[in-house]
């Protein structure tokens, strides 16, 4: 599937290139404007080519990775489930598209960290990075929400088109950031990501490197040329970028598990990217679409690797590696290659891009922040080349392990489970792992090469955020400048950082996460305040709980009524025929006699006889479907309520102390009552034609049936109908569910109590029991 | 009907579910297929097939419904899928959700057929009608093994 979508981009291309613009508009659910549109531009293009690429490359991969699995099926369809929620967002241009898709991904995402659902650490992972991107996605659905108001637009297009300004727009574009800080990691939510290392390495590679993180930065660079310069825009993109540049960067340096070390390195290279195309000018954007390109070939190629070191070593510590660089040549090579590219080395194209990006910055005339940014970015940088070589020294070097620093244990299996690596050991990665990340590496090399032709399909790319980036170009060699100047001294600073603190690094233990215990906090908060809520609400009285219901309704109903409705009840009709006067008296007394009744029993089948004299209402009054389903549904009620009533005393229980009879006639006449009056003054109160007219009249011809009730059920407002099944398939599956856990339980505790076999209920039933478990 | 399912069947009563369920099955069946034109309903007819599977139990208790070898969440899933399917193909076909195709056939000696693409929403919320009633009937039938075992 991502292969022919790769394949259909690629065919795709020449026609965007040529400033084509390829939309898909459906309409979802017209009466809310809510309408999938999708379009594919320049950076639609792109960044589709790079979901899709990768991903072949990553489901390649996981075939070879994970070798014979019975759930290999199931992670590939979340996978390519991933990939096309992926692609909606790149191609999204309706907000709420890209909301849907966007949550979409959450979801995705959620399973593929929990993918190993017996591990609890992967769970707990999978947990935190769902609710910190999930409600990062609601706060970002209220900023497009109110966006959609002051805008009065609904795409993407044309709010950028005609940008509104004012204090909504401001707090609209921060609730809109907050969402894209979330989901690209930024700090001060930077914490999921590294959590979302319990992932298996090609997932980790494809979303949490390539393809999820960048949804962040796919809004930000959307919105910014637009909306850079508005409210607090700027200065909150480039303070949550050079934070999560320098915090993730200093926090590579501290992991001894490559993976992990990878992925605080890709929070800081988040945050640069974040800076890049949040600051919103051309020169900016550009560097910073170039640097996406960089950033998502050279990362996944370095996650990939380093999967095929865990795989075939056994072990992502850094501290237990060495001699790698003779026992996987293949891998080594393409790993030293992507790092080159990440630290920005010639000829690769990440140091192309990072060229661009210090030139764009010197070039961008934003005041003071500019600065900030630049400076920001350079010791971020120098923190980058530190840890890009520690992790391939430690990966791939020889220099002696750390392990004798290790805490002292007497444990056989622990030590057994520290001691280094023989290099000996390791065994050969197939052709299969090999392929993806050496040809990512290649990748990284040849456009670092090509520059000059990249740079021109990339300005195409860039221009469709922003017009102005049109004139850019890439060159893999500028000549001696400013830039260069600048880009050899962080190479050099970055070299002399690792070198003086490479024995220190060596030995020191990752410390946790200042932000996750806050947010562990957060949680743990919510579920104690969730279960003292449930327990002050939830009695579990039902008369209780349908007094408040009734009261709730009458209540509502009253306020309506008050505020003007009532006083237009002019001379109701009192009765159409005899029969259906006669009908209503039965009816009414058959309820009346309910209330009477001593027994269960009596008061179920009065109950069921005041329904059926309401179908033969339904029936005078002309609505047959509606009688045939009161008659149905009022038969099933009672044979089902007599099954009930069965397994309870024949007596009602008696009256709860808090309701004596006066309060109880209370609640139920001015529940009928104020129903009563609100039903007559409804009828009255029409203000507009009804549209039952234009339903009768479109039935035959449109939908092509003579039963209007059941066209308008299963067409004009199917969508209604579908949410109403749904909701019955929940209660009858709960149903169900219930009946069976109660089992369970009542079989645990069989067994608890050591009760004979026998005795417990499905044993002796044999199989067929088995049809419903 | 006062009780619950009497441990000694009525030969009377199960005789009589056994001649009348056909019956009432074909009878859902063509009120559900009835319903565009005429007054029934894939929700009606949902209940009438329902009412079989509950006429079922109480003439042979929970043995008569376990031998269906039906797993009601399988009906219920069957019926939102297909019900979900037709709306999803019109929508990707008409580009509205549930939006009828109409397709018309002569058939000899019957006349002409007319089918719509809605009936078949609505044999999907005729399944999950009864996946639904059956799930109920289940919860009985489960609640009678646990008091005693009668079958």
């Amino acid at each position: 599937m991502p292969a022919v979508t790769f394949g259909w981009l690629v065919s795709q291309s020449r026609a965007v290139l040529d400033g084509d613009t390829p939309t898909v508009d459906i309409d979802w659910v017209p009466q809310i404007a809510l309408s999938i549109s999708l379009r594919l531009d320049g950076f639609g293009l792109l960044m589709g080519l790079l979901v899709s690429g990768i991903g072949v490359l990553v489901l390649l991969y996981s075939a070879a990775y994970f070798g014979r699995r019975d759930d290999l099926g199931r992670l590939a369809g979340l996978l390519v489930g991933f990939a096309g929620a992926m692609l909606g967002i790149v191609w999204a241009d309706g907000l709420l598209t890209l909301f849907v898709f966007w949550e979409l991904t959450s979801v995705t995402s959620y399973l593929l960290i929990g993918f190993d659902d017996t591990n609890p650490t992967a769970r707990a992972a999978a947990t935190r990075a769902f609710l910190v991107t999930g409600a990062g996605g609601l706060a970002m659905l209220g900023g497009f929400i109110i966006l959609t108001i002051v805008g009065d637009a609904t795409t993407i297009s044309e709010l950028v088109a005609d940008p509104p300004t004012g204090t909504l727009t401001d707090v609209a574009l921060v609730l809109v950031l907050l969402g894209a800080f979330t989901k690209s990691a930024q700090f001060p939510f930077h914490f999921w990501l590294p959590g979302a290392m319990a992932a298996a390495t090609p997932v980790s590679a494809y979303l949490h490197s390539a393809t999820m993180v960048k949804a962040g930065l796919v809004v930000v660079a959307r919105f910014a040329p637009a909306f850079a310069a508005h409210g607090p825009w700027r200065e909150l993109v480039v303070a949550a970028g050079l934070t999560s540049l320098m915090v993730g960067g200093v926090r590579a340096m501290r992991q001894q598990d490559a993976k992990l070390a990878l992925a605080h390195g890709t929070v800081s290279q988040l945050g640069f990217l974040m800076v890049l195309l949040g600051l919103g000018t051309p020169a900016a954007t550009y560097a910073g679409v170039a640097m996406l390109l960089a950033h998502a070939l050279f990362k996944a190629s370095l996650f990939l690797s380093v999967g095929v070191v865990d795989h075939e070593a056994g072990t992502r510590d850094m501290r237990r590696l060495r001699g790698l660089l003779r026992a996987l040549p293949w891998v080594a090579a393409s790993l030293i290659v992507a790092a080159a590219s990440m630290a920005a080395i010639p000829p690769m194209f990440g140091f192309v891009a990072k060229e661009k990006a210090i030139d764009g910055l010197l070039d961008t005339d934003v005041g003071a922040i500019g600065t900030v940014a630049l400076v920001g970015i350079v010791l971020g940088s120098v923190l980058t080349v530190a840890y890009t070589i520690r992790i391939t020294v430690g990966l791939l070097g020889n220099d002696a392990p750390g392990v004798a620093r290790l805490p002292d244990t007497d444990d056989p299996a622990t030590v057994a489970h520290q001691a280094p690596v023989d290099p000996a050991a390791v065994h050969r990665p197939s052709f299969g792992l090999l392929a993806a990340p050496a040809l990512l590496a290649l990748l990284s090399l040849v456009f670092g090469l090509g520059a000059g032709l990249v740079g021109d399909w990339l300005a195409e790319a860039a221009t469709s955020l922003d017009p102005g980036t049109a004139s850019k170009h890439l060159v893999l060699w500028p000549g001696i400048n400013e830039a260069l100047v600048i880009s050899t001294g962080i190479v050099a600073a970055g070299v002399a950082l690792w070198w003086f603190t490479r024995a220190a690094t060596r030995t020191i233990d990752a410390f946790g996460s200042y932000a996750t215990t806050v947010y562990d906090r957060i949680y743990d908060g919510l579920l104690e305040g969730a279960r003292r809520t449930t327990v002050a609400t939830q009695s579990g009285s039902l008369p209780l709980y349908l007094a408040i219901v009734l009261m709730t309704v009458a209540a509502s109903m009253f306020a309506a009524l008050l505020t003007g409705a009532a006083d237009s009840i002019s001379n109701p009709r009192f009765s159409n025929s005899p029969v259906e006067f006669v009908t209503v008296v039965v009816t009414g007394l058959l309820a009346v006699a309910v209330v009477f009744a001593r027994t269960r029993f009596a008061a179920a089948v009065l109950l069921g006889g005041s329904g059926y004299a309401l179908a033969i209402v339904y029936l005078i009054q002309g609505g047959p479907d509606l009688a045939i389903t009161q008659f149905l549904v009022e038969t099933l009620t009672i044979v089902v309520f007599l099954l009930v009533l069965a397994r309870l005393p024949a007596e009602f229980s008696p009256a709860p102390a808090w309701a004596p009879k006066l309060v109880r006639i209370a609640i139920a006449t001015a529940v009928g009552v104020t129903v009563a009056i609100f039903a007559l003054s409804a009828s009255e109160s029409r203000t507009r034609p009804s549209v039952g007219e234009d339903y009768v009249a479109l039935s035959e011809p449109e939908a092509g049936g003579r039963n209007v009730v059941n066209v308008i059920l299963v067409d004009f407002r199917g969508f209604d109908t579908l949410g109403e099944i749904t909701v019955l398939a929940v209660a009858g599956a709960g149903v169900v569910n219930l009946v069976r856990a109660a089992r369970r339980q009542q079989r645990r505790k069989h067994i608890e109590d050591g009760t004979s076999a026998a005795d417990v209920p499905d044993t002796d039933s044999g199989r067929q029991v088995g049809v419903w478990r | 009907m006062s009780g619950p399912p009497p441990p000694r069947r009525s030969v009377v009563l199960s005789e009589t579910v056994n001649g009348i369920t056909p019956v009432l099955l074909l009878f859902s069946i063509f009120l559900t297929l009835r319903g565009h034109n005429a007054p029934g309903g894939g929700f009606a007819g949902g209940l009438v097939m329902g009412s079989a599977v509950i006429l079922r139990y109480l003439a042979s208790g929970p043995k008569g419904v376990r031998s269906l070898r039906i797993d009601p969440i399988a009906l219920i899933g069957a019926g939102l899928a297909l019900a979900l399917t037709v709306g999803l193909t019109s929508l990707a076909v008409d580009g509205s959700f549930l939006e009828s195709a109409i397709w018309k056939f002569d058939v000899p000696v019957v006349g002409t057929l007319k089918i719509v693409s809605s009936s078949l929403f609505d044999i999907g919320v005729h399944i999950l009608v009864v996946g639904v009633v059956m799930s109920v009937i289940v919860a009985f039938a489960e609640a009678d093994d646990e008091m005693g075992g009668r079958r």
